[in-house]
């Protein structure tokens, strides 16, 4: 009995060592920048979605893609030179930000709105605005609803933790329009309700909505409605955690150069053949060095011969899906888009 | 030395010299038990002290808010089962909304939950050979299911892809020989009749407490004459006699202050417009952990029916009391014993596996907590809030049950 219980003790405080250097162990390596331990580990964990249409999809191989998941291919071919070397992990939406701030993923790029309360209360950082959305509201086509107005009383499907459930809150309080919040934190759930007729209209960015009519009505769903008006702005973007400069820059570098690319009208079929004497290109092509840490000086070429430009990867995820560049802001700034770098000089 | 006291021959005796105080301090067993304990306690004390002291650290290295700040922020959510919550308010009154819904669904599970385990504990024992088997039968496969199994089946299955039709086409069941209806059934929401204040409330909630305290000190009154007289008290008749005519008399005194209400919809029969919608996220959540409950208080009832001695039902038999008087008078009243202390885990349990209806979108505590750290309210803080409302719920019910415990058990005169 008494050996017993000494063995127990013995256990006890042996236990108690290890969470103690536990404890001690994790920070200590807190200056390192995230970017070395990413280049030791030699991939790049990226927090993503996992059934959203055209963003990240996770298909019966498992294997992932979609435009977030394009990003995160990017990422690791900036930083680490191969666009295969990446991790996805799915994140729901209400656990997102807890999963970048504990260091479980590197970088998010889980089609996530830039907020001011996010920068400042999530420690979040985000980085260059991939998409530029708005929130949109879907309706049943036969429900004849055709304005906000219309959904009066009406239970809305509303995705939990979001920045659609403020704007949804605040738009339909601001003009008396009492409603019903049906909140769940998957998608696939609030389709199931909204499919099981339990909500009147779906609310989210009017890019998801749009995909998600294209693939319902393309697998023999009912005929769905958009209403027109759109009620938020939605900046969609990557986020790393604050504070680290260093891997922010890298990972921001690399996504800029998909949009810089395509205003050079470089892409994944021209870009490693490319022998004109535009000075411009060919510093972006590695002439010069800007010595961004963590990025060699042909980044920019393993960025767009293994994942594309900004319009290829757009045309590759979204447009099949529904969603064309055509009317939307998701153009170069030359056309009279929102897409715009800084010179790479 | 010349001389020998007795002491030192005693010592001398039992062959050990007289020891040094230090000597005997570190020879003691007492001290090496005290020193464990007091390395033991440290040990943990460090522990808990460096993984805060880490969490704060990583919380500032990220900038993100340490203390509870935070809770005195607009909420700027809706929530569906809000009790007319106003989005501006803070979020601490968003958080007391998710503990009132908590309470709503344990305290619904729990009366059903009961009242349905008792049933199908006292049924398995029966001698009808369809009713056992039906309730073992529900016993072996719901206690075999986790509860959040339960809970999913009934959203999706009873509820979004079951029988019901939708809120706009709600099958509305009426009363005979009127428009009214007495239910309204819908995958959304389900309507029920209700009552709805109309005047006088004030009056009539005052007349309730004098004729509860009136009611109250006839019980006393029955209980002395009988102990004194030994005429039969009958004291559950006498005060719940009077109360309720009481209540009648002050009902039409004050012309009605409750209304009885019917449930309708409004025109564009998107929503109630009168009676008590309870919503299919809120039924799922408090069916499911009720059916779920009941199969374990069933074997919990069971149990301790079947732990009084048999010679206490063959002598009911031969006192030729009835099945009934049987079980009433005899048998339950000894069970209740057992069943008590078991019943409180239940309880705790089901209240706890409400917390599980984040899965289908009810507004209780657990699923608001996760709405808020998603739009800003930092974790950490967040989930020690939540384990706080889960703690203080818990305990609260374990008191009710323990003092409840308390006054059934066997008391030595």
């Amino acid at each position: 009995m008494l050996k017993n219980k000494k063995v127990i003790a013995l256990l006890c405080a042996a236990f108690a060592l290890v969470l103690f250097a536990a404890a001690c162990g994790s920070d200590d390596n807190d200056d390192a920048s995230l970017l070395e331990e990413v280049q030791d580990r030699d991939t790049v964990r990226c927090g993503v979605r996992d059934a959203l249409a055209g963003f990240a999809v996770l298909a019966d191989d498992g294997t992932y893609s979609g435009f977030d998941i394009e990003f995160c291919r990017v990422v690791a071919a900036g930083v680490l030179g191969d666009a295969s070397k990446v991790e996805f992990v799915p994140l729901e939406t209400a656990d997102r930000f807890t999963a970048l701030q504990s260091g479980e993923v590197d970088v998010l790029i889980r089609n996530t709105t830039w907020t001011a309360t996010r920068d400042g209360q999530e420690g979040a950082n985000f980085l260059f605005t991939t998409l530029y959305d708005g929130q949109g509201f879907i309706v049943s086509a036969d429900s004849r609803i055709t304005s906000l107005e219309d959904l009066e009383d009406a239970n809305i499907c509303v995705a939990q933790g979001t920045t659609t459930e403020l704007n949804l809150t605040a738009v339909f309080n601001a003009r008396g329009i009492s409603f019903n919040p049906v909140v769940l934190d998957s998608n696939t759930s609030l389709q199931e309700q909204y499919e099981g007729g339990q909500c009147e209209s779906y609310t989210g960015d009017a890019s998801s909505l749009a995909t998600y009519k294209f693939t319902s009505e393309r697998d023999g769903g009912p005929a769905q409605y958009v209403i027109p008006e759109v009620i938020s702005k939605e900046p969609l973007g990557p986020v790393v955690a604050d504070g680290d400069t260093a891997w922010a820059q890298a990972v921001n570098w690399s996504v800029m150069a998909t949009v810089q690319a395509w205003e050079f009208g470089l892409d994944s079929s021209n870009v490693n053949s490319y022998d004109g004497n535009d000075p411009n290109i060919a510093n972006f092509l590695g002439a010069i060095d800007p010595q961004i840490e963590g990025l060699s000086t042909d980044f920019a070429k393993n960025v767009v011969s293994q994942v594309g430009n900004y319009k290829e990867i757009y045309e590759r995820t979204l447009e099949p899906l529904g969603l064309p560049m055509e009317g939307s802001r998701n153009k170069l700034w030359t056309d009279g888009g929102l897409l715009y770098t800084p010179p790479y000089r | 030395m010349s001389t020998t006291s007795p002491d030192d021959l005693r010592s001398s005796h039992l062959g050990t010299s007289t020891p040094s105080f230090l000597s005997a301090f570190f020879r003691d067993a007492r001290t090496y038990r005290a020193a464990g304990q007091v390395l033991g306690v440290a040990l943990v004390v460090l522990v808990i002290a460096r993984l805060t002291n880490n969490l704060y650290g990583n919380l500032d290295r990220l900038n993100i808010p340490s203390n509870f700040d935070f809770i005195y922020q607009p909420t700027n959510f809706a929530i569906a089962e809000n009790w007319g919550f106003d989005t501006t308010l803070p979020r601490w009154r968003m958080l007391l909304i998710g503990l009132q819904n908590t309470i709503l669904a344990a305290g619904g599970g729990i009366i059903l939950a009961t009242i349905l385990g008792t049933v199908i504990g006292i049924a398995r024992l029966s001698s009808n050979w369809l009713v056992s088997k039906l309730s073992t039968f529900y016993v072996e496969t719901l206690r075999n299911i986790p509860p959040l199994v339960v809970i999913v089946f009934f959203s999706i299955a009873v509820f979004s892809s079951g029988p019901f039709p939708v809120f706009r086409e709600a099958a509305e069941l009426k009363l005979p020989f009127s428009d009214s209806n007495w239910l309204i059934l819908s995958n959304s929401r389900i309507g029920f009749p209700s009552f709805s204040a109309e005047r006088n409330i004030g009056a009539f909630w005052l007349l309730f407490g004098m004729t509860f305290l009136f009611a109250a000190c006839m019980w006393a009154w029955r209980t002395l004459k009988s102990a004194k007289t030994g005429v039969p008290h009958r004291r559950l008749q006498w005060s719940l006699g009077i109360f309720a005519a009481l209540l009648v008399l002050w009902f039409f005194l004050l012309n009605g202050p409750y209304d009885w209400s019917w449930p309708s919809r409004t025109e564009n029969g998107r929503r109630l417009a009168s009676g008590f919608g309870a919503s299919s996220a809120y039924l799922s959540v408090t069916l499911a952990v009720a059916m779920y409950t009941a199969s374990h208080i069933a074997e919990i009832v069971r149990g301790a029916i079947l732990a009084i001695h048999k010679g206490q039902g063959e002598a009911a038999t031969a006192l030729s009391l009835s099945s009934y008087q049987r079980y009433r008078f005899v048998i339950l009243p000894q069970a209740f014993r057992r069943i008590i202390p078991n019943l409180i885990n239940q309880y705790l349990n089901l209240t706890k596996n409400t917390s599980l209806a984040v899965a289908v979108g009810y507004a209780e505590l657990a699923s608001l907590t996760q709405t808020s750290i998603g739009n800003g309210a930092p974790a950490p803080q967040s989930i020690i809030l939540m384990m706080c409302g889960y703690l203080g719920l818990s305990l609260i019910i374990s008191l009710i049950a323990n003092v409840v415990n308390r006054s059934l058990q066997l008391k030595d005169r």
